[in-house]
């Protein structure tokens, strides 16, 4: 088989939400050093270019290492909120975590 | 059972996690014998839109239209007269939604029922003293305030049956009825608070939306019977999530985390009208198959003031429109007939419109990993914002122009639409809004 750069996806799950205008994306690793690999990678500044691909907004991160998990929150990403996208269908934001998941990881 | 721990004070559970969720989940927890109350959350951000709009054509209507249907198997299951039903299906007029139970319970059958209608969340009779987020220029269809805890626990002390609410907290609506059966503790509130919080997505706490790396995913079957969560609440507001015994469940570390941070912003300060508390220290132990122990909420603060959603409607319209292209070269057809429509719209604002295929870049735009195979078919979608409603139509009929003027094969083409409905977030000084109780008591 094919070898892929590892992935966000292939360390962590993870979850859209959001509540108007703002999105939200939790990430969890699977263990503690996984954690310790996302926490290191998962930059805001990383974050933010790959969000920016699709969406404005500026990223705030919180670290939750008693959890394993990272939340990213990004302010006026859906301007207007959900409804007034003119995406193909409502709540498309609910895939935004997949472009963190599917982020390659540096080796 | 496994609930049988003398320490456990309440046993809650989640039996809708949106207005349009499965209604036979609620009938399984009520039948079970294993829970004390259930609360159905039935009220997003967005659904108290159509009771809105029900109670502007009719002041006396706009609570959920949905509540005989989800209530009647629950109420003519004779297991359910032991358990406690809590719900904001009363969406934008609790009091009528009370009303229609009360109607409903007689028709059934049920009899020494007391029903409360908590209110006092509509407060656009204050927009000009809500301090907005956004403009609420254009018919603001209606304001209300989330309310906390406090009219839910006095229908509780008042041993109501069943409690209709509009517009508040949804972890509130668990919180309410744990609060006279815990410690009185704050940390026991903040606790109760993200039992509520963890509970009120129903299956997404119990292995729905979620996939993790090793860990095989739920099959179809499962997912179709998917159970809904308990949690089996201790004085001091710690909990055990699970299901009911047999149902079908995912319930461990990550899917308890992810729910736990769900739509949260600052973890260390979730904010709810009753309380501020911090989930940064919280502990989720796997103590067994689907079922995890919770604890370590801290009450960190109370919010001075408490959060609105306005609705306003925009002038204007939002068209969406599909075209399926399919076959050979479909994707080649679909590219043209996208540029074709850039062309015939060319004067509508460019942040106005936006064109998109479906099956390629719909969803996540110019982030989409690249395509490297012809796609059997592609959807072409547009969608566009109008200030007239009246030109709405014209997307509508630019696309179904294509499938006489534009590449070949177009077909199936789909079209809607909706109102330019936005939600504009306010707040509110807490002493301006007044919950109270009205019930209805069936003999």
């Amino acid at each position: 088989m094919e070898q892929h750069p590892m992935k966000v996806g292939d360390i962590a799950c993870g979850r859209s939400g959001d509540k108007a205008d703002t999105l939200d994306l939790t990430v969890v690793a699977v263990g503690q050093d996984e954690y310790a690999r996302l926490a290191e990678f998962l930059t805001v500044d990383r974050v933010q270019a790959e969000l920016n691909r699709v969406m404005p907004g500026t990223v705030q991160r919180y670290a939750l290492p008693g959890l394993l998990a990272l939340k990213f929150v990004i302010q006026n990403a859906l301007p207007g909120g959900v409804y007034a996208s003119l995406h193909a269908g409502l709540h498309w934001q609910k895939a935004a975590i997949y472009l963190l998941l599917d982020m390659d990881m540096e080796t | 059972m496994s609930g049988t721990d003398d320490r456990i004070v309440r046993t809650i559970a989640c039996g809708a996690g949106f207005a349009g969720d499965r209604t036979d989940p609620a009938v399984k927890l009520a039948e079970s014998g294993q829970v004390d109350t259930i609360v159905l959350e039935c009220l997003a951000e967005r659904t108290l839109v159509p009771g809105l709009r029900a109670r502007r054509r009719d002041p006396g209507s706009g609570a959920d239209s949905r509540i005989e249907r989800r209530l009647t198997p629950i109420l003519q299951s004779p297991a359910s007269s032991k358990c406690r039903i809590i719900s904001n299906f009363g969406a934008a007029n609790p009091v009528s939604g009370a009303q229609r139970i009360e109607r409903l319970a007689k028709d059934l059958g049920r009899s020494g029922m007391r029903i409360a209608a908590a209110i006092g969340d509509d407060v656009r009779h204050l927009a000009d003293r809500i301090a907005w987020d956004g403009s609420i220029e254009g018919d603001l269809l209606g304001a209300h305030a989330y309310l906390g805890t406090n009219g839910i626990v006095e229908a509780v002390e008042n041993q109501a049956d069943i409690i209709v609410t509009g517009r508040t907290a949804d972890s509130a609506l668990f919180a309410g009825d744990l609060l006279p059966y815990l410690d009185g503790s704050e940390d026991a509130f903040a606790g109760a608070i993200a039992v509520g919080h963890l509970l009120e997505c129903s299956g997404q706490l119990t292995g729905g939306n979620f996939e993790a790396p090793g860990v095989p995913p739920l099959g179809s079957s499962d997912l179709a019977n998917l159970g809904y969560p308990i949690a089996r609440v201790f004085e001091d507001g710690t909990a055990e999530i699970t299901v009911v015994d047999g149902s079908p469940a995912l319930i461990n570390r990550l899917t308890c985390t992810l729910q736990l941070l769900y739509e949260v912003h600052d973890p260390s300060a979730y904010i709810t009208p009753d309380l501020t508390v911090d989930f940064s220290g919280v502990s989720i132990e796997e103590i067994g198959p689907s079922r995890v122990r919770v604890s370590g909420a801290r009450a960190a603060d109370r919010p001075a003031r408490l959060k609105v959603s306005g609705f306003v409607d925009r002038p204007g319209a939002i068209s969406d429109v599909e075209i399926a292209f399919a076959g050979r070269g479909a994707l080649d057809r679909a590219r043209r007939a996208a540029d074709v429509l850039r062309l015939r719209l060319a004067h509508l604002p460019e942040q106005d419109l936006r064109i998109d295929l479906v099956g390629l870049n719909s969803v996540l735009g110019a982030a989409s990993r690249a395509i490297n195979s012809e796609p059997p078919e592609v959807r072409v979608h547009v969608s566009a914002k109008f200030d007239d409603a009246g030109d709405a139509q014209l997307a509508e009929d630019e696309v179904y122009a294509l499938t006489l003027s534009g590449p070949a094969g177009g077909c199936g083409v789909r079209s809607e639409q909706r109102p330019r409905l936005e939600v504009v977030n306010g707040y509110i000084d807490r002493e301006l809004v007044k919950p109270s109780v009205e019930w209805s008591n069936i003999p």
